[in-house]
Protein backbone atom coordinates (compact mmCIF):
# COMPACT_ATOMS: atom_id res chain seq x y z
CA UNK A 1 0.00 0.00 0.00
CA UNK A 2 2.43 2.77 1.11
CA UNK A 3 5.50 1.84 -1.59
CA UNK A 4 7.80 4.36 -2.80
CA UNK A 5 7.24 3.07 -6.15
CA UNK A 6 6.78 5.92 -8.66
CA UNK A 7 2.63 6.00 -9.95
CA UNK A 8 0.72 8.01 -12.41
CA UNK A 9 -0.51 10.81 -9.73
CA UNK A 10 2.99 11.17 -8.50
CA UNK A 11 4.40 12.18 -11.65
CA UNK A 12 1.39 14.57 -11.81
CA UNK A 13 2.02 15.98 -8.72
CA UNK A 14 6.21 16.28 -9.01
CA UNK A 15 4.95 17.95 -12.43
CA UNK A 16 2.55 20.15 -11.44
CA UNK A 17 4.70 21.41 -8.74
CA UNK A 18 7.58 21.91 -10.72
CA UNK A 19 5.61 24.39 -13.09
CA UNK A 20 4.94 25.89 -9.41
CA UNK A 21 8.47 26.12 -8.55
CA UNK A 22 9.15 27.52 -12.10
CA UNK A 23 6.19 30.38 -12.30
CA UNK A 24 6.98 31.62 -8.61
CA UNK A 25 10.61 31.97 -9.45
CA UNK A 26 9.74 33.86 -12.32
CA UNK A 27 7.25 36.36 -10.57
CA UNK A 28 10.08 37.21 -7.95
CA UNK A 29 12.28 37.89 -10.60
CA UNK A 30 10.10 40.14 -12.12
CA UNK A 31 8.75 41.72 -9.18
CA UNK A 32 12.22 42.11 -7.98
CA UNK A 33 13.82 43.57 -11.40
CA UNK A 34 11.52 45.37 -13.91
CA UNK A 35 10.75 48.52 -12.42
CA UNK A 36 7.92 50.03 -10.49
CA UNK A 37 6.76 52.28 -13.33
CA UNK A 38 6.91 49.89 -16.18
CA UNK A 39 4.59 47.72 -13.64
CA UNK A 40 2.22 50.48 -12.85
CA UNK A 41 1.87 51.23 -16.59
CA UNK A 42 0.57 47.56 -17.40
CA UNK A 43 -1.87 47.99 -14.32
CA UNK A 44 -0.37 45.90 -11.89
CA UNK A 45 -0.25 48.64 -8.67
CA UNK A 46 -0.81 46.83 -5.48
CA UNK A 47 2.12 44.46 -5.01
CA UNK A 48 4.88 44.48 -2.17
CA UNK A 49 7.73 46.66 -1.67
CA UNK A 50 10.78 45.81 -3.42
CA UNK A 51 12.49 46.05 -0.24
CA UNK A 52 11.56 42.59 0.72
CA UNK A 53 12.68 41.31 -2.47
CA UNK A 54 16.03 41.57 -0.95
CA UNK A 55 14.73 41.52 3.04
CA UNK A 56 12.90 37.89 2.75
CA UNK A 57 16.04 35.81 1.40
CA UNK A 58 18.15 37.54 3.94
CA UNK A 59 15.78 36.50 6.72
CA UNK A 60 15.81 33.05 5.60
CA UNK A 61 19.78 32.47 5.46
CA UNK A 62 20.17 34.01 8.58
CA UNK A 63 17.11 32.10 10.38
CA UNK A 64 18.65 28.54 8.22
CA UNK A 65 21.93 29.68 9.85
CA UNK A 66 21.01 30.47 13.75
CA UNK A 67 18.71 27.37 13.63
CA UNK A 68 21.98 25.02 12.91
CA UNK A 69 23.48 26.82 15.93
CA UNK A 70 20.39 26.87 18.15
CA UNK A 71 19.70 22.95 17.36
CA UNK A 72 23.02 21.94 18.65
CA UNK A 73 22.29 24.57 21.89
CA UNK A 74 19.11 22.69 22.33
CA UNK A 75 20.76 19.20 22.42
CA UNK A 76 23.37 20.52 24.66
CA UNK A 77 20.58 21.68 27.16
CA UNK A 78 18.07 18.76 27.14
CA UNK A 79 21.59 16.13 28.06
CA UNK A 80 20.97 15.16 31.59
CA UNK A 81 23.85 16.45 33.94
CA UNK A 82 26.51 14.59 35.77
CA UNK A 83 24.81 14.64 38.80
CA UNK A 84 21.37 13.68 37.91
CA UNK A 85 19.47 10.68 38.61
CA UNK A 86 18.60 10.38 34.79
CA UNK A 87 21.82 8.68 33.94
CA UNK A 88 21.71 5.82 35.90
CA UNK A 89 17.52 5.11 36.15
CA UNK A 90 13.84 6.18 34.74
CA UNK A 91 10.57 5.52 35.41
CA UNK A 92 10.09 2.40 33.46
CA UNK A 93 12.86 0.75 35.26
CA UNK A 94 11.54 1.90 38.78
CA UNK A 95 8.39 0.40 37.81
CA UNK A 96 9.21 -2.82 36.69
CA UNK A 97 8.00 -6.42 38.19
CA UNK A 98 10.26 -9.16 38.71
CA UNK A 99 10.12 -11.87 36.69
CA UNK A 100 10.02 -15.65 37.35
CA UNK A 101 13.16 -17.91 36.88
CA UNK A 102 12.08 -20.48 33.76
CA UNK A 103 14.21 -23.03 33.95
CA UNK A 104 16.69 -23.67 30.46
CA UNK A 105 15.05 -20.52 28.82
CA UNK A 106 16.72 -17.15 28.01
CA UNK A 107 16.15 -14.93 31.28
CA UNK A 108 13.22 -12.27 30.18
CA UNK A 109 14.55 -8.86 29.61
CA UNK A 110 15.11 -6.42 32.51
CA UNK A 111 16.82 -3.31 33.57
CA UNK A 112 19.92 -4.27 35.67
CA UNK A 113 20.90 -2.13 38.76
CA UNK A 114 23.88 -0.41 38.03
CA UNK A 115 25.49 -1.69 41.20
CA UNK A 116 24.89 -4.91 40.32
CA UNK A 117 26.59 -3.98 36.53
CA UNK A 118 29.56 -2.46 38.33
CA UNK A 119 30.33 -5.47 40.40
CA UNK A 120 30.03 -7.48 37.19
CA UNK A 121 32.23 -5.54 35.14
CA UNK A 122 34.85 -4.30 37.46
CA UNK A 123 35.36 -6.56 40.21
CA UNK A 124 36.65 -9.97 39.09
CA UNK A 125 39.85 -10.45 39.32
CA UNK A 126 41.63 -11.98 36.35
CA UNK B 1 50.54 4.04 50.29
CA UNK B 2 51.68 4.04 46.69
CA UNK B 3 51.51 6.34 44.11
CA UNK B 4 50.60 5.87 40.76
CA UNK B 5 50.26 7.74 37.14
CA UNK B 6 47.47 7.59 34.92
CA UNK B 7 45.94 10.28 32.41
CA UNK B 8 42.68 12.12 32.58
CA UNK B 9 39.89 12.22 30.06
CA UNK B 10 41.40 14.90 28.40
CA UNK B 11 44.99 13.53 28.35
CA UNK B 12 46.50 15.42 30.86
CA UNK B 13 49.13 13.56 33.32
CA UNK B 14 47.26 12.72 36.55
CA UNK B 15 48.37 10.42 39.98
CA UNK B 16 46.58 8.44 41.86
CA UNK B 17 47.95 7.97 45.64
CA UNK B 18 46.05 5.23 47.85
CA UNK B 19 46.88 5.45 51.55
CA UNK B 20 45.33 2.91 53.89
CA UNK B 21 44.78 4.41 57.54
CA UNK B 22 43.31 0.94 58.72
CA UNK B 23 41.27 -1.90 58.01
CA UNK B 24 38.38 -0.41 57.27
CA UNK B 25 39.86 3.72 56.15
CA UNK B 26 41.31 4.19 52.88
CA UNK B 27 42.24 7.79 51.60
CA UNK B 28 42.84 8.12 47.67
CA UNK B 29 44.11 11.11 46.31
CA UNK B 30 43.75 12.51 42.64
CA UNK B 31 46.54 14.85 41.95
CA UNK B 32 45.78 17.06 38.65
CA UNK B 33 48.80 18.77 37.00
CA UNK B 34 49.94 22.08 38.29
CA UNK B 35 49.38 25.27 36.20
CA UNK B 36 51.99 25.81 33.20
CA UNK B 37 54.37 28.48 33.15
CA UNK B 38 54.03 28.06 29.10
CA UNK B 39 50.36 28.49 29.12
CA UNK B 40 50.34 31.49 31.92
CA UNK B 41 52.89 33.19 29.60
CA UNK B 42 50.70 32.55 25.94
CA UNK B 43 47.76 33.92 28.12
CA UNK B 44 49.36 36.34 29.26
CA UNK B 45 51.10 37.58 25.94
CA UNK B 46 47.95 37.34 24.44
CA UNK B 47 45.97 39.41 26.24
CA UNK B 48 48.62 42.43 26.20
CA UNK B 49 48.88 41.95 22.71
CA UNK B 50 45.21 42.85 22.02
CA UNK B 51 45.47 45.45 24.77
CA UNK B 52 48.23 47.11 22.90
CA UNK B 53 46.74 46.39 19.52
CA UNK B 54 43.92 48.61 21.20
CA UNK B 55 45.85 51.46 22.19
CA UNK B 56 47.48 51.93 18.95
CA UNK B 57 44.03 52.02 17.30
CA UNK B 58 42.18 54.18 20.22
CA UNK B 59 45.32 56.04 21.52
CA UNK B 60 43.73 55.73 25.07
CA UNK B 61 46.65 54.30 27.31
CA UNK B 62 43.38 53.60 30.22
CA UNK B 63 43.08 50.72 27.93
CA UNK B 64 46.69 49.47 29.14
CA UNK B 65 46.11 49.43 32.47
CA UNK B 66 42.86 48.23 32.25
CA UNK B 67 44.53 44.74 30.63
CA UNK B 68 46.95 44.56 33.46
CA UNK B 69 44.29 44.79 35.93
CA UNK B 70 42.27 42.24 34.37
CA UNK B 71 45.24 39.85 33.56
CA UNK B 72 46.03 39.95 37.70
CA UNK B 73 42.10 39.99 38.87
CA UNK B 74 41.67 37.02 35.97
CA UNK B 75 44.48 35.00 37.29
CA UNK B 76 43.68 35.15 41.03
CA UNK B 77 40.13 34.49 40.29
CA UNK B 78 41.18 31.29 38.27
CA UNK B 79 44.00 30.21 41.29
CA UNK B 80 41.48 30.67 43.52
CA UNK B 81 37.40 29.22 42.16
CA UNK B 82 38.85 27.02 39.11
CA UNK B 83 42.35 24.95 39.07
CA UNK B 84 41.86 22.18 41.78
CA UNK B 85 45.15 21.02 42.64
CA UNK B 86 44.19 17.33 44.29
CA UNK B 87 40.78 15.68 44.75
CA UNK B 88 40.59 13.62 47.32
CA UNK B 89 38.16 10.88 48.91
CA UNK B 90 38.24 9.49 52.28
CA UNK B 91 36.30 6.27 52.73
CA UNK B 92 35.44 5.63 56.46
CA UNK B 93 33.78 2.02 57.07
CA UNK B 94 31.00 2.89 59.64
CA UNK B 95 31.15 6.11 59.54
CA UNK B 96 31.12 7.76 55.57
CA UNK B 97 32.52 9.08 53.01
CA UNK B 98 34.55 12.43 52.50
CA UNK B 99 35.31 14.69 49.32
CA UNK B 100 37.37 17.35 49.64
CA UNK B 101 38.62 19.62 46.74
CA UNK B 102 41.73 21.78 47.10
CA UNK B 103 42.61 24.55 44.96
CA UNK B 104 45.55 26.00 43.80
CA UNK B 105 45.26 29.15 45.81
CA UNK B 106 44.86 26.57 48.94
CA UNK B 107 41.46 26.89 49.25
CA UNK B 108 39.98 23.38 50.19
CA UNK B 109 36.14 22.48 50.38
CA UNK B 110 35.29 19.59 52.11
CA UNK B 111 31.84 17.33 51.59
CA UNK B 112 30.75 14.43 54.31
CA UNK B 113 28.17 12.08 53.63
CA UNK B 114 27.33 9.86 56.26
CA UNK B 115 27.16 5.79 55.78
CA UNK B 116 23.66 5.55 56.44
CA UNK B 117 22.83 7.97 53.78
CA UNK B 118 25.51 6.04 51.16
CA UNK B 119 23.56 3.58 48.94
CA UNK B 120 26.95 2.51 46.60
CA UNK B 121 29.67 4.19 44.82
CA UNK B 122 29.76 3.35 41.69
CA UNK B 123 31.44 4.00 38.02
CA UNK B 124 28.93 5.86 35.34
CA UNK B 125 29.17 6.76 31.71
CA UNK B 126 27.50 9.67 30.89
CA UNK B 127 27.08 12.18 27.87
CA UNK B 128 29.55 15.51 28.74
CA UNK B 129 30.70 17.81 26.13
CA UNK B 130 29.97 16.05 23.02
CA UNK B 131 31.69 12.72 24.84
CA UNK B 132 31.40 10.13 26.77
CA UNK B 133 33.13 9.74 30.36
CA UNK B 134 33.16 7.33 33.07
CA UNK B 135 32.87 9.25 36.45
CA UNK B 136 32.58 7.52 39.73
CA UNK B 137 29.89 8.51 41.52
CA UNK B 138 28.37 7.84 45.07
CA UNK B 139 24.73 6.81 45.26
CA UNK B 140 23.03 8.17 48.18
CA UNK B 141 19.75 6.19 49.15
CA UNK B 142 16.38 7.63 48.82
CA UNK B 143 14.40 7.12 52.56
CA UNK B 144 10.85 6.16 51.87
CA UNK B 145 12.35 3.56 48.90
CA UNK B 146 15.07 0.83 49.66
CA UNK B 147 15.79 0.32 46.05
CA UNK B 148 15.50 3.97 44.95
CA UNK B 149 18.28 6.50 44.42
CA UNK B 150 17.85 9.87 45.14
CA UNK B 151 20.78 11.57 44.29
CA UNK B 152 24.10 11.34 42.68
CA UNK B 153 27.28 12.88 43.61
CA UNK B 154 29.90 12.73 40.73
CA UNK B 155 33.60 12.59 42.13
CA UNK B 156 36.52 13.75 40.98
CA UNK B 157 34.68 16.32 38.44
CA UNK B 158 38.67 18.38 37.92
CA UNK B 159 40.69 15.66 37.03
CA UNK B 160 38.27 13.23 35.40
CA UNK B 161 40.06 9.92 35.70
CA UNK B 162 40.35 7.47 32.79
CA UNK B 163 38.68 4.17 33.53
CA UNK B 164 41.82 2.69 34.45
CA UNK B 165 42.53 4.79 37.87
CA UNK B 166 38.61 4.57 37.87
CA UNK B 167 38.63 1.12 38.41
CA UNK B 168 41.66 1.05 40.93
CA UNK B 169 39.58 3.78 42.96
CA UNK B 170 36.48 1.67 42.58
CA UNK B 171 38.10 -1.62 43.77
CA UNK B 172 39.18 0.29 46.71
CA UNK B 173 36.17 1.74 48.22
CA UNK B 174 33.92 -1.29 47.46
CA UNK B 175 36.53 -3.53 49.52
CA UNK B 176 35.51 -0.73 52.79
CA UNK B 177 31.80 -0.81 51.37
CA UNK B 178 31.60 -4.92 51.36
CA UNK B 179 31.97 -4.49 55.20
CA UNK B 180 29.19 -3.09 56.19
CA UNK B 181 27.18 -5.73 54.81
CA UNK B 182 29.14 -8.69 56.60
CA UNK B 183 29.33 -6.73 59.78
CA UNK B 184 26.27 -5.45 60.70
CA UNK B 185 26.16 -1.98 62.44
CA UNK B 186 26.75 -2.05 66.30
CA UNK B 187 23.74 -0.44 68.15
Amino acid sequence: ENSPAPLPERAIYGFALFLGSWFGFMLYLIWAYIPETWLFSLGLTYWPQKYWAVALPVYLLVAIGIGYILLFGINMMSTAPLNSTHTITDNYAKKQQPKKFQEEAIPALRDVPISEVNRMFFLPEK
Amino acid sequence: MDERRYRSASGEPIALRRRQHSASCRELVVRCPRLQLRSLSAVTSAVWLAAYGLFALSENSMVLSAAIFITLIGLIVYLHFVKVDQESLLVIGSLGIQVTSSYASGKESTTFIEMGQVKDVVINEAIHMQKVIYYLCILLQDPGDPQGISEVVPLFQSSKPRLDCLIEVYKSCQEILAQRRTAPQVE
